[in-house]
């Protein structure tokens, strides 16, 4: 009786465990596993796996022009984009971290870019970049055809991306704000520091976590950008806008080689892991020095501060 | 610490879940890839057994077009008196369509009737889901007047696999207000002539671009079809399925693409961006002084226009001087599937029947703007009044009796694929990226990698 009560205990949480697995093991585990699975075969038009060529899709892949395009334009891409909606984000947050009349108003217009769905968004800056009846002509005075344009399309891709994007940043970076304690930005006036000086010495540095996290995910969002691209370019003028997604999903569900796409994903899938291990292994390196610098202490006195010093 | 592990872990599954959609294609279902069986039997049931049965209809039919199949399935489900229900679904874009159909078909839980789109024709042929309407017409000893040019897109080997529905063609749009004002009597019928218009439209017709086309796939077949040149070869893909393209080595492509980049490069014809109804809103919008368009659009083009200028039609254009070919056919037709149901087959028959009944055709053409299939709606005053109210629309009809059937386009198998990597390189050469024969050279070497791929597994 005993011992079946401690195989029970010790049973216990992995029973607990078991749905979140199964859920897990349906919709992520299966799929990745059978992702690895196609891209060693070529498929018929169902999506069958019918021919075993083992790393034939990824050798062609390798030796393709357009796939080295598609990964050079989704790296300016992604640059672009986590610019954009990190400056966007921070500069909202900033701003909107004093108290004045219709401060309401200007948070929920910074923070309304993550309501819309990047589609819908992607329509109205479809019609807005017209080159006949767009208003972005209209106020420029300019005659550009936008999206048909190869100098511009990505650009234009980009800057609604990182817009949208921008909406989730503001709402990480206005609570990392909030979570500042006000005294030390007293002190620093009292030693004479001037808004500048506390921007770049106080707020970035007690917001560094959260610019990281921001950081990582925005990356990773970048990179899965999709109905934007769709919508405004399908991937042209010729294939300058054409992001590895965009090329997977053309791949799989247009010119139904799901072979090819599969070895696309696990390619990009590789890209990001080594990317965020980077990210995470730099992120490591740079709290030690700091903590060998010596900030330790005045972190540890903020975070007293905001009342996280019961852990 | 703890708090970024979980980050990490959560970042790393994030990236996981990206990149999951692709796997869940599963097999299974080998069945689809014996030969396909063209000779299908028609089951045979009388009208009495099917009352109460219900049948499935996917089409890809949006906006007005879709309101105008919605009123014609009320119709057939209000005004047949054999008891059978049709329940139409929309099923987003024809690519969007025929997709979910190939997932659905996995599972044997598709529609009993679906549309699909004219490049989807050597798909369906092969697939093996399918009865073809020849043996429903055989076994009703239905006889319908359709019109030759369209029907013989659809009849391959001499069976008329599935019943055309909404058809097209592209004609050419111009501005006749300007026309008028240059002084020029009528509208172009080649590239060259286009050219030598063009001063004077630019000048006295105050026009600021001349030709507003879109970089468009169909309008490249068209094209060719204008040369009587083949798309690819084994008989255009007609004979059997086709094995490589004939548009490099019969320099079709080549004299097209020329053209158009002259056009180009002297400022006539901008790169107004991709797709079939790119170049109309130029048009519209009163800059442009002749567009490439659809028949469909016709209506789209007259009410943007709303009389701020007289809209003139005319046949499509030809790239050469001495083109004698003609214009092949657009748009989409209906499927019969084979849900082993002679019930349900034979109401998707009977429903088929109402669809290209010539009362049926007349309202479909007066509401869209697609062709009356059967020569027969034209004799129907819903027509009569249509073509009264858009003269316009009388164009299209001459053009495409004037087309002879032999002109009726290729069959691919990978005919979706084959028309981007054409509007892929048409745009890059417009970019200046790569020269006409350059343009042509990679045209024919990516499509002829996707045949030989899709022939390859797809045995």
């Amino acid at each position: 009786m005993k011992k079946n009560q401690s195989v029970l205990k010790k049973m216990g949480p992995y029973i607990y465990l078991l749905p979140c697995l199964a859920v897990f093991a349906i919709f992520l585990f299966y799929p990745f596993a059978k992702t690895i699975y196609l891209s060693l075969f070529k498929t018929n038009k169902m999506g069958e796996a019918k021919l075993f060529v083992g790393f034939e899709n990824y050798a062609d892949l390798l030796a393709s022009k357009s796939f080295y395009n598609s990964l050079i334009v989704t790296v300016i891409f992604v640059l672009i984009v986590v610019a954009i909606s990190m400056t966007l984000g921070l500069l909202g947050a900033v701003l909107c971290n004093r108290t004045f009349p219709g401060i309401r108003f200007f948070s929920t217009a910074y923070a309304l870019p993550m309501a819309i769905a990047s589609a819908s968004a992607a329509m109205i800056f479809k019609i807005m970049l017209d080159p006949s009846v767009g208003i972005v002509n209209k106020l420029l005075g300019v005659d550009i055809n936008w999206v048909s344009d190869e100098r511009y399309a990505l650009i234009c891709v980009a800057v609604l991306t990182g817009w949208l994007n921008s909406g989730i940043n503001f709402l990480y970076f206005s609570a990392g704000l909030s979570n500042i304690d006000d005294s030390i930005y007293e002190r620093a006036s009292v030693d004479g520091a001037n808004a500048v000086q506390k921007f770049f010495r106080l707020t970035i540095p007690n917001l560094e976590p959260i610019i990281f996290y921001t950081l990582v995910v925005d990356i990773i969002q970048a990179f899965q950008s999709f109905g934007q691209v769709k919508i405004l370019t399908e991937g042209g003028p010729g294939e300058s806008t054409n992001l590895i997604v965009y090329s997977i999903y053309r791949d799989a569900f247009f010119n139904y080689r799901f072979g090819t796409a599969a070895a696309e994903s696990i390619v990009l899938f590789l890209i990001i892991m080594c990317l965020t291990l980077v990210m995470f292994k730099a992120e490591g390196k740079g709290k030690d020095i700091e903590k060998s610098a010596g900030k330790k202490r005045n972190k540890r006195i903020s975070k007293n501060a905001a009342g996280e010093g019961g852990r | 610490m703890k708090k970024r592990l979980v980050a990490a872990v959560l970042a790393a599954m994030m990236a996981v879940s990206a990149f999951t959609g692709c796997g869940s294609n599963s097999g299974g279902n080998d069945k689809a890839n014996e030969d396909p069986a063209a000779n299908k039997a028609a089951p045979s049931v009388k009208k009495e057994e099917l009352s109460g049965t219900e049948i499935t209809f996917w089409h890809a039919m949006g906006g007005v077009n879709g309101e105008a199949l919605d009123y014609l399935v009320q119709k057939f489900n209000k005004e047949n008196d054999m008891g059978i229900t049709v329940k139409s679904e929309y099923q987003g874009s024809y690519d969007d369509s025929l997709n979910k159909l190939k997932s659905a078909q996995m599972g044997n839980m598709g529609a009993d009737l679906v549309q699909v789109y004219e490049i989807g024709t050597r798909f369906m042929i092969d697939s093996d889901w399918i009865i073809p309407m020849q043996s429903f017409m055989d076994q009703d000893d239905y006889k319908v007047n359709l019109e030759s040019n369209i029907a013989a897109y659809y009849t391959i080997d001499d069976t008329l696999y599935s019943m055309p529905f909404n058809t097209s063609t592209p004609i050419l749009y111009y501005n006749k207000d300007m026309f008028k004002a240059a002084g020029l009597e009528n509208a172009p019928t080649n590239f060259s002539e286009i050219e030598k218009m063009s001063d004077a439209l630019k000048t006295k017709g105050k026009a600021s671009e001349v030709l507003s086309m879109g970089i468009y796939g169909w309008f490249f077949e068209q094209y060719l079809c204008k040369q009587g040149a083949n798309y690819a070869n084994n008989g255009n893909g007609r004979e059997k399925a086709a094995t490589a393209v004939e548009f490099d080595s019969n320099g079709g492509a080549l004299q097209i693409l020329n053209g158009w980049k002259k056009m180009y490069d002297a400022g006539i014809a901008p790169n107004v961006g991709r797709g079939g109804d790119a170049g109309l809103a130029d048009f519209s919008s009163g800059k442009a002084a002749i567009t490439i368009g659809s028949t469909a659009s016709l209506k789209q083009i007259l009410e943007d226009v709303n009389g701020k200028f007289e809209v003139g039609t005319a046949y499509f254009p030809a790239s050469g001087d001495s083109d004698k070919g003609g214009v092949s056919i657009g748009g989409a037709s209906l499927w019969a599937l084979d849900n082993k149901d002679d019930k349900k087959a034979a109401a998707t028959w009977e429903f088929v029947k109402f669809l290209v009944s010539p009362e049926s055709q007349a309202y479909w053409n007066a509401q869209t703007g697609y062709f009356p299939v059967t020569a027969d709606a034209y004799e129907e005053p819903v027509f009569k009044e249509n073509i009264k109210k858009y003269p316009q629309f009388q164009t299209a009809i001459d053009q495409l009796h004037d087309s002879a059937p032999e002109y009726c386009g290729a069959l691919l198998s990978v005919f979706s694929e084959a028309r981007a990597v054409v509007e892929t390189e048409i745009e890059n050469m417009l970019n200046g990226k790569q020269t006409p024969e350059k343009a042509v050279e990679k045209m024919a070497s990516d499509i002829n990698k996707a045949i030989e791929e899709y022939n390859l597994v797809n045995e």
